[in-house]
Order: C-alpha cells, then structure tokens, then sequence
C-alpha cells in the first residue's frame, strides 16, 4: 500500500487486478473469502497476512479453548457478564445464537428492508 | 490533546481492578496462567503483553475491546468522551476473542448512548491518537435491528484482515443512538483514496450490503473541527 510506510521494503509489483462483470446479486459469493471470480491472492504486498474468514472464525468460536470468560474482564452491569456466557441468556433476545447462524450463512434476508 | 498520552496507562489501571479476580480463576485455561507468570518482567506497563495461548490460532493483530457510554447532560468534550471510555480488554487470538465476546452483550442490547470500539492494541479509539489523527472512518447508518449482526460481520472482517489494506485499519465501532445505530470503521490516511475505497467495497461485500446503500466518509479532522463524529459528512452512494 503506498501509505503503509515505515515497514521493510519489498518488491514493488502492481496488484494483479482484473473486471468480473455481474449482473445480479446472486452471482456474489457466499463468503467474504473469495472474490467474484475465485480468490485472487492470499497474501499482501509487503507479506504474508493472517487471513481467516467468517466461517472459520465462527468455527472457532466452539473451541473448548473460546467458552471460559476472559481473566480480566471488567464487570460493567448491562454491558459484560464475567460469571455467564452472554450466549445463554441473551440468545433469544437478539437471534444470534449458533443455531441460528449456521441457517441464515447466506444472510440476504438482513436488508430486505431498506435502511 | 497533549496530556492524553499519558492516560493511557491510566485508563488501563481503572478497568483492571483485583476485583476481577472471582471466582472464575477455577475456570481459567493453563494457557493464560503462563501467560501471566511470563508478564512479570515487563515494568513499563503493569499488565504483560497479551500473547495466543499454546494451540491457539494467532490475528494478524492484537486488539482491545473498549466500551463508552455518555453521561446524560454533560457536554462531550475529548476529557470527558476520555473519562467516559472503559478498556474491556485486548486478546491476542481467535479463541481469546471469542472469550471476550461471548461474555459482552450485543450492541442491540447496550441501552442508551453507549459504544463498542474495537481498536488495535496500542490505538486509542480517538480522534487525537497520532495513529488515527490523519485518518478517517468509513460510517453505515443501520435501522434499528441490524446493528449485532452487521457488528459481527464487520468485526470478523476486521480480524480475519478481509480489508487487504495493510496496515490502514485502525479500528472499528457500533454506535447505539435513539433512532438509529451506526457501525464505522477507521483508517489512518484518510487522503488515501485507494485505500478508502477498497475499504468501502470490502465494507458493502462483508456486510451484504444493498447496492443503493448511502455510505459516509468523515475525517478525524473535520470530526474535531465540528466536534461531531457523525454530522456533516461526504456522501457516496
């Protein structure tokens, strides 16, 4: 990026770019991983990035190693809960929950309505 | 804006009382024990640095959770928008993340004129930070219901380095406002249109976003100038 100076230098080549024409929505992919037309590079000018995408990182969040609460985590009322996970208690309430994801991965129907 | 430097630290020492210290410790992973025996040498900052636990997977970054809620009728000067932010807590992984997130409640459930900010480790979520003062944040406006979903998406584009931006990301933020929320995210060079824009696109991909959305852009500058973070900005469709 030519505003990321002040880390080391690498070879300087231009962003492999090209148009994928679309004509309607549904040709978009599923995830944010993949551009339209397949993925064009898994790393940045200037190195390799940590990339994850959403599914992975929703993966994740079942790790036995993501449920214990966080050691320092402040007691705000309304805002953390350091003794519960808030997925118990909340879920119904704001239609987060893991079930409801994995059904809604495509998620087109968030702005059905307009904004 | 000079003194705030300075505050860093003590903004970190408010929210990390002993207090913290309850009855969770039984449930803590080893992973985070050794992490804080191993802080012990550090004696510029009182808490060690916050590094992935064995077998956890690495982000690109750390991050810190902050939250900030105004206090009604008190005039939102930066001391007092300084006095009214809580560091929640930075993590170095995904599964640190996690454990940060499930224990928070979603923004559709803050009360309020509250604020989820989620910034690198060491960039304040203000306009004056030396990494953000020349940059500027990308603003969505959401009706009412949207805003816990969208956050995550955009959260996750953020840690899952989505933007392919380098090293442009400041941070992001949900704002639960009375009509409205609004999710923002923060770059560095706001004059970096190239950037600006990739941000812009990866923003309307991650975030499914219809075609005819209005999308804002504020600098920092123009921010402080208004003293406004949402009010007169410059308007792409």
């Amino acid at each position: 990026m030519s505003s990321s100076g002040g880390h080391q230098h690498s070879q300087s080549r231009a962003i492999p770019t090209r148009t994928v024409p679309i004509s309607d929505a549904t040709q978009l992919p599923h995830d944010y991983c993949t551009t339209p037309g397949g993925t064009l590079f898994s790393t940045t000018p200037g190195g390799t990035r940590i990339i994850y995408d959403r599914k992975f990182l929703l993966d994740r969040r079942n790790s036995p190693m993501a449920q214990t609460p966080p050691c320092h985590l402040p007691n705000i009322p309304g805002v953390t809960s350091p003794g519960t996970m808030v997925e118990d208690s909340k879920v119904e309430i704001n239609n987060l929950n893991n079930h409801d994801r994995k059904t809604a991965m495509g998620d087109d129907a968030q702005f059905e309505m307009d904004i | 804006m000079s003194g705030w430097h300075l505050s860093h630290e003590i903004l970190k020492d408010d929210d990390s009382g002993d207090h913290d210290q309850n009855e969770e410790n039984g449930t803590q992973k080893d992973g985070e024990k050794e992490k804080n025996d191993r802080d012990k040498p550090q004696s510029s900052t009182k808490r060690k640095a916050v590094v992935p636990g064995p077998a956890e997977h690495p982000l690109q970054y750390n991050y810190t959770f902050w939250y900030s809620r105004r206090t009604p009728g008190r005039p939102t000067s930066s001391q007092s928008y300084e006095q009214n932010i809580k560091q929640i807590g930075t993590f170095a992984s995904v599964e640190q993340f996690w454990r940060f997130y499930s224990h928070m409640v979603r923004p559709g459930d803050l009360t309020g004129h509250s604020d989820f900010h989620l910034f690198k480790e060491g960039i304040k979520p203000m306009w004056e930070d030396d990494a953000n003062k020349n940059g500027g944040k990308w603003i969505i406006r959401l009706r009412k219901g949207l805003a816990s979903r969208c956050w995550e998406n955009l959260i996750l584009a953020m840690l899952g380095e989505q933007f392919m931006v380098g090293e442009e990301i400041c941070g992001a933020v949900v704002s639960v406002r009375f009509q409205e929320d609004i999710i923002s995210i923060w770059n560095k060079t706001a004059s970096d249109q190239a950037t600006t824009a990739r941000i812009r696109d990866t923003l309307r991909r991650v975030l499914n976003l219809p075609p005819n959305t209005i999308m804002e852009y504020k600098t920092h500058t123009d921010s402080i100038k208004d003293n406004s973070s949402f009010r007169n900005t410059k308007i792409t469709l």
